[in-house]
């Protein structure tokens, strides 16, 4: 055949790459090692000092561990961080598996809209959430006010550890839900079908089949947020302290703002050990998991699901988880919106008498306007930078034959254990160390956004990995038979493939990177004001009304990218989050 | 055109060895077929000489051209070994059309605009499908796709065609029009092929030689009449297509013949052993099909034909198969007619029998 013969003349050889792709997987591996593990080593040698690192002639000591451990409120805000990330875990776990089988497992009305809008609060900032809380169900709260003058009922306080720890169990639920959720999907129903086969009774099968499925799922989320729940910081801030509950995350911010020397090693010393006990947890964790297990696999073939019938309890569980959610997410959103709107905060005026546009209008100007033009840049730019990174490292990390990639995954995950204010107190003595980059970074925005990026990069990681280790091996591999070198493959075949799981980890890091604070209140200068922080600075100084202002343009500014974002794309690889 | 040598493959997974020693040569213009069950070795010897895993022992070359050299740390990647390759997933890029997958290795390969439409053109021409051009492949059927990702390997003019598993994605029937129609036009370009398989049919009907795989070794290559007709061993024989295996002690050796005395007092002449010693025991393999089933009443009666129980029967469309008792060995025989009754004879051709180690 004529044309077959044209067909077969010998081609040229394939452009090789200018970069050659070792140095780029070097450089990204480099970059994300030095940037996730960077800020600890300063901070172990700061806590090993005898003065802050920018004094000269500083010797080694163990001093600010003695001192630390010295110190009888430290123990006891230990004491008090454990009751509370205990009393976290266990109702988080508890509520977050029952809304999971409900709405997994049974003919529960409304269930497509409940795995929606429980995932809610832990998207929402938590900052002005808990303020939200305090609106309604603090002490003076509108709805406590209701039920204590009215009906004549208490209402749990929420200033106390259990009340703390139910807050931050509303917030923390979605965790619990996801993993469950997860597993649930994953678990051939058929395992179900097969004891309904064999006899057993509807509840009889969620006691003995569809609960112990889960167990792995149930340990693995408890402890991240048992670990999570450690690091907290707003909610003592904000309810603890008022109340003399100290937990370590606010002990060592007290510390730290109120030394009579600035900068103490005591405070570095006790963010090292926090780094170790949430390491520690961390490694737990990976042990309890099997490497690969802890992600949530959509794929595979969609098997139906069989429904328990719940019968007459159809209605009434379906309304109590209504019920749950308009008590603990849609009351404090409204709680903090009538915040923004009153002159003083009171159950005992009406509203309307005492509205005021007065604090929308202070965060025109000033430390509040600053606020918000520095978290929208930091959140824009940071998600679009740590989506860039992440996807390369994921490629590096799961597509490449880069030596040390299998480093890349555990790395990539650790910040995610990591309490914020570590991060923050290792990033402040980092940029003191490292000169004039330094400076630049401590005296810009971009230290805050650097740190807060950092704390993220799991999210981004969750959210991409799933859908790269979906994208067929043989993809690539055809690729690079057809002549195309690593970068050329990646950047052609697999990064269009990775395009909705890097505009959902985009959606997603924007919107945490714009409610993130702990890592900031260390780093925050005049003028490098970021939201969070504001409304923590200025809350303790009583300025409750443009801090509930804040928090709404958080709360909005969050609810409309989420809507954008889900329309635009489905977000539903935010089932990543349980990672 | 060039020849592929691989030269004594070694790859180990943790405690598994996967490839034990691979060695063999492939033909200028041969289709030549790595054959095996799954987890035999054939995949990754595949995707060693595409450059996708990397042994720890052995040398490859393509054309003259070494391509691996483990003693000298040689290992060409994958984009420098100019291999066209059909995955078992096809692989097509969803994200691209039929012909933005095929522009894909030119353009990689800087060809001029028009050269790469020229280009995907004749190739598309080649499979015969010009008009799916601008169609994206979750348009296509999976035949449809398949087409693509061979002409995605051809297009770029690959001095060898690696295919693997290339059909186990279609349906039985689109199966057989696939492979005909894959042989031809390998056959019609003259280009070196390696067809990676576990089905036998494939193998046997597609092939120039076989190369059969078990537990990372070759255990034959040959034609496929050779592996199928005198399988060097017992797997090789159990392998491919099924197989009658009868043990038994030689009694008699006479000139090209062999007695051998089976089990419960039975013999069996079979021709053509060499080096066959008194009171060997040997295995002897029969074909189902080569074996002549008798009614029981039969006149023809004599060497090699046995009395037999029948166990059980099968209707397969074209062919009936039996059941055998041959007291405690058991036989399978094909026929195309039934016999009636439980009780029949069968008779076992001297020259369709081969022994297996």
């Amino acid at each position: 055949m004529a044309t077959t013969s044209h067909s077969f003349e010998a081609l040229p050889h394939p452009r090789r790459s200018v970069i050659p792709a070792s140095l780029l997987q070097w450089l990204t591996w480099g970059l994300v090692f030095t940037l996730v593990l960077g800020p600890f080593l300063p901070l172990l040698y700061a806590s090993l000092r005898d003065r802050p690192l920018y004094e000269t002639g500083g010797v080694f000591t163990v001093e600010p561990y003695r001192e630390l451990f010295g110190d009888r409120v430290f123990w006891h805000a230990w004491w008090n961080t454990l009751q509370f990330a205990a009393l976290t875990t266990t109702m988080a776990v508890a509520l977050g598996a029952a809304v999971a089988i409900l709405c997994t497992r049974t003919d529960l009305p409304g269930r497509k809209a409940f795995s929606r809008f429980v995932l809610l609060p832990l998207l929402l900032p938590s900052l002005g959430m808990v303020l939200g809380w305090i609106a309604v169900w603090g002490d003076g709260g509108y709805v406590t006010s209701f039920f204590n003058q009215r009906l004549h009922v208490g209402v749990p306080a929420i200033d106390t550890i259990f009340g703390m720890a139910l807050v931050e169990a509303t917030r923390l639920m979605p965790i619990a839900f996801l993993t469950c959720q997860a597993a649930l999907v994953r678990a051939d129903s058929s395992l179900e079908d097969a004891a309904r086969s064999a006899g057993a009774a509807p509840l009889r099968v969620l006691r003995s089949i569809t609960i112990p499925m889960l167990r792995p799922a149930l340990l693995n989320s408890a402890t991240l947020i048992f670990t999570l729940s450690i690091a907290v910081l707003g909610l003592p801030l904000l309810l603890g302290v008022p109340n003399n509950i100290q937990f370590v995350s606010s002990y060592l911010y007290t510390v730290w703002t109120n030394a009579s020397s600035p900068d103490p090693g005591s405070v570095s010393a006790g963010a090292m050990m926090l780094l170790l006990v949430a390491t520690l947890l961390l490694l737990v964790r990976n042990r309890l998991l099997g490497a690969e297990a802890r992600f949530v696999s959509v794929g595979g073939k969609a098997t139906r699901v069989a429904l328990l019938s719940l019968h007459n309890w159809r209605w009434p569980l379906a309304a109590s988880i209504a019920l749950y959610l308009f008590l603990t997410t849609l009351l404090p959103v409204l709680g903090l919106a009538l915040m923004s709107f009153v002159v003083v905060l009171t159950p005992l005026i009406a509203p309307w008498e005492l509205f005021t546009w007065s604090h929308w209008q202070t965060l025109d100007d000033g430390v509040f306007q600053n606020s918000i033009r520095n978290s929208v840049i930091i959140a824009l730019v940071g998600a679009v930078l740590a989506t860039a990174l992440v996807a390369l490292a994921t490629l590096v990390a799961h597509r490449s034959i880069f030596r040390f990639r299998r480093t890349l995954p555990f790395v990539l995950l650790y910040p995610r254990a990591i309490p914020g204010i570590i991060i923050g107190i290792g990033f402040f003595w980092a940029f003191l160390l490292t000169g004039a980059l330094g400076d630049w970074f401590r005296n810009s925005i971009w230290g805050i956004m650097l740190a807060f990026c950092i704390r993220n990069l799991p999210l981004a990681y969750i959210v991409m990995y799933p859908t790269m280790a979906r994208i067929g091996e043989e993809l690539d591999r055809a690729g690079r038979a057809a002549g195309a070198g690593w970068w050329t493959t990646s950047r052609r075949i697999v990064l269009p493939l990775l395009r909705p799981a890097m505009f959902a980890a985009f959606i997603l890091l924007f919107v945490e990177l714009l409610n993130d604070y702990d890592p900031a209140v260390f780093l925050v200068k005049p003028g490098t004001e970021v939201m969070g922080a504001t409304m923590l600075s200025q809350f303790i100084q009583g300025a409750v009304g443009p801090v509930a202002a804040l928090a709404m343009v958080q709360v909005l500014v969050t609810v409309v990218v989420l809507a954008v974002g889900s329309r635009v794309f489905n977000l539903d690889t935010t089932g990543g989050h349980d990672a | 055109m060039p020849e592929i040598a691989v030269e004594s493959l070694v790859k180990t997974f943790g405690e598994q060895r996967a490839l034990d020693h691979v060695d063999f040569n492939v033909r200028d213009g041969e289709l030549f077929t790595l054959l095996g069950p799954s987890g035999c070795g054939k995949s990754t010897t595949l995707m060693s000489i595409a450059g996708f895993q990397r042994p720890e022992e052995g040398r490859i070359s393509v054309g003259g051209q070494i391509v691996f050299d483990a003693g000298r740390g040689i290992a060409l990647p994958a984009e420098h070994r100019n291999l066209g390759i059909v995955f078992q997933s096809y692989a097509v890029w969803p994200h691209m059309t039929v012909a933005e997958n095929l522009a894909f290795p030119l353009k990689v390969r800087r060809l001029k605009r028009n050269e790469i439409k020229e280009r995907i053109a004749q190739t598309l021409e080649l499979v015969e499908m010009e008009p799916y051009v601008k169609r994206y492949p979750h348009e296509l059927s999976g035949g449809q796709q398949q087409r693509v990702a061979l002409a995605r390997a051809l297009v770029y003019s690959p001095s060898v065609l690696l295919l693997d598993e290339p059909f186990s994605n279609l349906d039985a029937k689109l199966r057989i029009r696939a492979r005909s129609w894959v042989k031809d036009l390998q056959h019609r370009l003259g280009l070196t092929t390696i067809f990676v398989t576990h089905d036998q049919d494939e193998a046997l009907s597609m092939s120039d030689r076989i190369a059969v795989m078990s537990n990372g070794e070759i255990q034959q290559i040959g034609a496929p009449e050779d592996v199928y007709i005198r399988p060097a061993n017992r797997f090789v024989a159990e392998f491919v297509g099924r197989v009658n295996l009868i043990e038994g002690v030689v009694s008699v050796v006479d000139g090209g013949k062999v007695v051998l005395d089976v089990d419960g007092g039975r013999r069996l002449t079979v021709d053509s052993i060499d080096s066959a010693r008194v009171s060997e025991r040997l295995t002897v393999v029969v074909r189902p099909e080569a074996m002549t089933l008798l009614a029981a009443d039969d006149p023809l009666n004599g060497t090699n034909t046995w009395d037999v129980d029948v166990h059980a029967t099968a209707f397969l469309g074209d062919h009936y198969e039996y059941e055998l008792e041959a007291g405690s060995l058991r036989l399978i025989a094909q026929t195309s007619r039934p016999l009636d009754g439980s009780r029949i004879r069968v008779h076992i051709p001297g020259d369709a029998c081969s022994v297996v180690e």
